[in-house]
C-alpha cells in the first residue's frame, strides 16, 4: 500500500490512548516515516483510528465518519476498550466495541498500547 | 406611408387590448389582451425594423388628438432601436402574463392597464413632440403604478413602495417637463425637430439647465444613484412580468432620454456634462452591485443589479458625450455604440431573470434566497436558464453580457488619447470602476444561483416546489436564447445600433464596427470573435467531458450525506446562507453599505451564564434613502404639519382669510395702479 492517511475517532476513550497516538506521530515515533499519516477529514483519508469503547453519543458519528472515507478503506481499532470495551465493559454509556458498530479490520490490544506496538501495527498496513 | 399605418395599427391594437382587458370575462381577457399586445409588438417591429432599414424616419401627425398641441409621432432610428427593444421584453413577458394571471393579473384593472403600459412603452420612443412625449410618458408612469399597486391589499410594503416610486417618476416627470418647457419657449415650437434646430444656439447656461433638469428627470426613471430607491421597493412588489418590463424596457427609456436631450436636441455640451453623467454611472455601478452583493431578497438583487447595469450604461453615455466634446467622434460612436448594446444585453438577461425570479416565487411563494434552496433537481429547466441568464449578466462569454462589456472596456481603455486632464482622471477611474462592478456583479449572482438553487431546501415549499407551466418556461427560454445568440453572434444587431447611434451623433461618415462574423472596431485595434470563442469553449467542455470519460476508471460512484464533521443533527438550516456568503463583502464594504446588526440574547432566569434564545438580525438598508431621502421626509412632514394649522376646520378663519386677502389685493391695485 505504501502510504495510510488517517482520521482519528475518539469514540469514548479516556484518553491515555490518544497519548500514546501523539508520540506516535511526535518526534521520537516519528511514524510518519512509514508513509501513515494523521489527516483533518475522512474525505482526505483511508483509513479512520479509532480510540475507547463507543459510547452512546459517538455511535452514529463513528458510523458516519467512516461512511464518510472513501473505498477501500481500513478500519484501525486502538487500544483494549475499542477491542472489546476493556475496563468499561458494562458501563451505561457504552454501547459495545468498535467492531459492533462498524467492521474493524485491524485491532492493537494493550491499555494503552505502546507506541512501537501502534507502529508495529501501521506498518503492517503499509508495508514499509 | 405604409410604415406610418403600421406604427398607428400598433397603437390602435395596443388599445384594443386594453379594452379587451377591460370587457372581456375572466376566462378570456388575459388571453385576448396578449393576442392584441403581440399584435402591436408585430406591427411597432415592422415599422422599426423599416425605418432602420431606409434610414429615414417616419413622420405622422394629427391636430386633433390632442387639444392645443396635437399629436406628432417621429419615428427615427434612435426611437426605431428602442421600440426593438421593448417588443423583445414585451413579448416573453406577455406570454408569460398568461401562466402569472392568476397571481394578481386578472383582474379587470390590470388586465386592462398591463397592455396600455406595453402600449406606452412602445410609443414613448416615437414621440416627436414635447406635448405627445410627455403625454405617453405621464402614461407610462401612471399605468406601471397602477401594476405595482395591483397587489396592494395583501401588504404594507406595496403600498409603500407605490408612494415611493409615485413620487420619485412625478419629481423626474416634473423636471423633465420644465426642461422640455425652457426648450420649447426658446425654440419657438414644441416639435422635437423644431427644438433640435434652436438648442444649439442658446445661451449656455440655460443649456446646462436644461441638461441638468432632463439628466435628474430621466436619471430617476433610470434608477441611476441617488434617484434608485423606487427600484429595490418597486420591483419585488410588482408582478413579475411588469419588474421584467419595467426594468428591461422602462428603465431603457430613461437612458433613451438623456440620450434623445443631451445628444438629439442639445447636440452634445461641454466636458464638464458629460463628467456628471460619467460620476452618475460610475456611483450606479458601484452602488448597484454592491447592495445586489448584499441582498438576501431575490428580487431586490435583481432590482439593484439594475441599477449597477444601468450605471455602466451611463458610463458609456458620459464617455462618448465626453469623446464628441473633445472631438473624438469615432470613440464617441463606438461609446454609445456599447451603451445602446448593454442596454438591449440587459434587457434580454434581466428580463430572463425577473420571469424565473417569479417562477421561483409562484413555485415556493417566497423571494427570500434563505428560505429557498436545492430547486435546481426540483425546477430544473427554470433552474438551467436562471444559471444562463446569471452567467450572462456575469459578463461571462460565450454569452451577450461580455459583449457589452467588452465593447465598453474598449472605448474606455483606447480614451487615453483624449488629452482633457479632466477626463484622464476620469476614464482610468471608470475602467477602475467597471471592472470592480463586473467583480461584485459575480458575487450577487454566485450568490442567486449558489442560495437559491444548489444546496438543499432550506423551507417546506422550497422542497415542495414544482416546475411551472409551460408557456411562463418558454417566456424565459425566448430570453435566454436571445442572451445566447447575441453572445454567439452579436453582430446581427449592429447595423441597427449603428444606425441609431448616427442618428444621436450625426456627422459620422465611416462605419465604426465591420459587420462580419467577428467583431472588429473600424479605425482601432480591437478585434474579438465571439463565434470562435463559443466554438472553442464549447470544444473544450466537449473534449474534457470525452476525456473523463476516456480515462475514468471508477467504479459506480457511492451518494452518501455531506460530510458535516460527523454531527448527528444535519439540517437544511446549517448551510451556508445568502446573509454568510454576502458578510464578508459587506464587511469589506462597511463604511457605504452601512449593515446594521442587531443580536439578541436571553439568558435562563436562574442563571446568567444558561443561555435560553439568541436572536440575530442583520438588516442592509439603503445608506443613500437613510442619508438624504429621510432627512427630507421629515421637513415635508414638518410643513405639512405647520400648514395644518392653517386650516384648522373653523369658518371664521377662513373668511378671515378671504378678507385679509381681498384687502391686501386692493392695497397692491391701489399702490400699482
Ligand atoms: S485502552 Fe486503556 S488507555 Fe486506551 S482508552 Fe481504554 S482505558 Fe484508556
Amino acid at each position: 500500500m505504501g502510504s495510510l492517511q488517517l482520521r482519528h475517532v475518539d469514540a469514548g476513550s479516556c484518553n491515555g490512548c490518544e497519548i500514546e497516538i501523539a508520540s506516535v506521530f511526535g518526534p521520537v515515533y516519528d511514524a510518519e516515516r512509514f508513509g501513515t499519516r494523521l489527516v483533518a477529514s475522512p474525505r482526505h483519508a483511508d483509513g479512520v483510528l479509532v480510540t475507547g469503547p463507543v459510547t452512546r453519543n459517538m455511535a452514529v458519528p463513528l458510523k458516519k465518519t467512516v461512511e464518510a472515507t472513501p473505498q477501500p478503506r481500513v478500519v484501525i481499532a486502538v487500544g483494549d476498550c475499542a477491542h472489546d470495551c476493556g475496563v468499561f465493559r458494562g458501563g451505561y454509556g457504552v454501547v459495545g466495541s468498535v467492531n459492533d458498530v462498524v467492521p474493524v479490520d485491524v485491532s492493537i490490544p494493550g491499555c494503552p498500547p505502546h507506541p512501537t506496538a501502534i507502529i508495529e501495527a501501521l506498518r503492517g498496513i503499509t508495508r514499509r | 406611408m405604409t410604415a406610418g399605418v403600421l406604427v398607428v395599427a400598433g397603437a390602435l391594437l395596443g388599445l384594443g387590448g386594453a379594452i379587451a382587458g377591460a370587457l372581456l370575462p375572466k376566462g378570456w381577457r388575459v388571453r385576448a389582451a396578449t393576442a392584441l399586445i403581440w399584435a402591436a409588438c408585430g406591427c411597432e417591429a415592422a415599422a422599426a425594423i423599416h425605418v432602420l432599414a431606409i434610414d429615414r424616419p417616419i413622420v405622422l401627425r394629427s391636430t386633433e388628438l390632442l387639444p392645443f398641441t396635437g399629436v406628432t409621432l417621429v419615428l427615427n432610428s434612435l426611437g426605431a432601436f428602442f421600440v426593438l427593444l421593448v417588443v423583445m421584453v414585451a413579448v416573453p413577458a406577455t406570454l408569460y402574463g398568461i401562466g402569472y394571471a392568476s397571481h394578481g393579473l386578472d383582474t379587470r384593472t390590470a388586465a386592462c392597464v398591463f397592455p396600455l403600459f406595453v402600449t406606452t412603452l412602445l410609443l414613448v420612443p416615437t414621440a416627436g413632440s414635447v406635448a405627445t412625449f410627455m403625454a405617453l410618458w405621464e402614461l407610462m408612469a401612471l399605468t406601471s403604478l397602477l401594476l405595482v399597486l395591483v397587489d396592494h391589499s395583501a401588504s404594507e410594503a406595496s403600498r409603500s413602495a407605490g408612494t415611493w416610486y409615485a413620487v420619485l417618476t412625478h419629481v423626474g416627470a416634473a423636471t423633465i417637463l420644465v426642461a422640455f418647457l425652457i426648450l420649447a419657449a426658446h425654440s419657438g415650437g414644441q416639435t422635437f425637430a423644431a427644438i433640435a434646430v434652436h438648442a444649439r444656439h442658446l445661451a449656455s447656461g440655460v443649456r446646462a439647465l436644461v441638461f441638468m433638469l432632463a439628466l435628474v428627470g430621466f436619471g430617476s426613471k433610470a434608477g441611476a444613484v441617488p434617484f434608485h430607491v423606487w427600484l429595490p421597493k418597486a420591483h419585488p412588489e410588482a408582478p413579475s412580468p411588469v419588474s421584467a418590463l419595467m426594468s428591461g424596457a422602462m428603465v431603457a427609456l430613461g437612458v433613451y432620454g438623456i440620450v434623445l436631450v443631451g445628444d438629439d436636441l442639445l447636440g452634445g455640451g461641454p466636458v464638464w456634462w458629460w463628467l456628471v453623467v460619467l460620476v452618475l454611472g460610475g456611483a450606479s455601478a458601484l452602488f448597484g452591485s454592491l447592495h445586489a452583493a448584499s441582498s438576501t431578497d431575490l428580487k431586490r438583487l435583481l432590482a439593484y443589479s439594475t441599477t449597477d447595469n444601468i450605471g455602466l450604461v451611463l458610463l458609456a453615455v458620459g464617455a462618448a458625450g465626453l469623446y464628441d466634446a473633445t472631438r473624438h467622434p469615432l470613440l464617441a460612436a463606438l461609446s454609445l455604440v456599447s451603451a445602446l448594446v448593454l442596454l438591449f444585453n440587459h434587457a434580454a438577461f434581466k428580463g430572463a431573470l425577473f420571469l424565473s425570479a417569479g417562477s421561483v416565487q409562484v413555485a415556493t411563494g417566497s423571494r427570500d434566497l434563505d428560505r429557498l434552496g436545492g430547486l435546481l433537481r426540483r425546477m430544473p429547466q427554470t433552474g438551467a436558464l436562471f444559471l444562463v441568464a446569471a452567467a450572462a449578466i456575469s459578463a461571462l462569454p460565450p454569452l451577450n453580457g461580455f459583449i457589452g462589456e467588452w465593447l465598453l472596456f474598449q472605448s474606455l481603455l483606447h480614451g487615453a488619447v483624449i488629452g482633457s486632464t479632466a477626463a484622464d482622471i476620469a476614464i482610468p477611474l471608470a475602467v477602475a470602476a467597471l471592472a470592480l462592478t463586473a467583480g461584485l456583479t459575480v458575487v450577487a449572482f454566485v450568490k442567486a444561483v449558489g442560495i437559491g438553487f444548489l444546496g438543499r431546501p432550506r423551507s417546506e415549499s422550497a422542497d415542495e416546489a414544482t416546475e411551472v407551466p409551460r408557456t411562463m418556461r418558454l417566456a424565459v427560454g425566448l430570453l435566454v436564447a436571445v442572451c445566447v445568440v447575441l453572445g454567439v453572434a452579436p453582430t446581427l444587431i449592429f447595423p441597427a445600433v449603428e444606425r441609431a447611434v448616427k442618428t444621436a451623433l450625426p456627422g459620422l461618415g465611416t462605419r465604426i464596427l465591420a459587420h462580419g462574423v467577428d467583431l472588429q472596431v473600424v479605425g482601432l485595434r480591437g478585434m474579438l470573435a465571439p463565434a470562435a470563442l463559443a466554438g472553442s469553449l464549447a470544444g473544450a467542455v466537449v473534449g474534457i467531458m470525452v476525456l473523463r470519460r476516456a480515462l475514468s476508471r471508477q467504479p459506480t460512484p457511492r451518494v452518501v450525506e455531506a460530510w458535516g464533521c460527523g454531527r448527528q443533527l444535519q439540517t437544511a438550516r446549517m448551510q451556508y446562507t445568502a446573509t454568510s456568503f454576502a458578510e464578508p463583502v459587506q464587511r469589506v464594504f462597511d463604511d457605504v453599505l452601512r449593515p446594521v446588526q442587531d443580536l439578541d440574547v436571553t439568558h435562563v432566569a436562574e442563571s446568567r451564564y444558561v443561555i435560553e434564545s439568541v436572536t440575530f438580525a442583520n438588516t442592509v438598508d439603503d445608506a443613500i434613502e437613510r442619508s438624504l431621502y429621510t432627512p427630507v421626509i421629515r421637513a415635508v412632514r414638518r410643513w405639512g404639519q405647520v400648514a395644518r394649522r392653517l386650516q384648522p376646520g373653523s369658518v371664521h378663519r377662513y373668511l378671515a382669510y378671504g378678507l385679509g386677502a381681498l384687502v391686501i389685493l386692493l392695497v397692491a391695485v391701489a399702490v400699482m395702479g
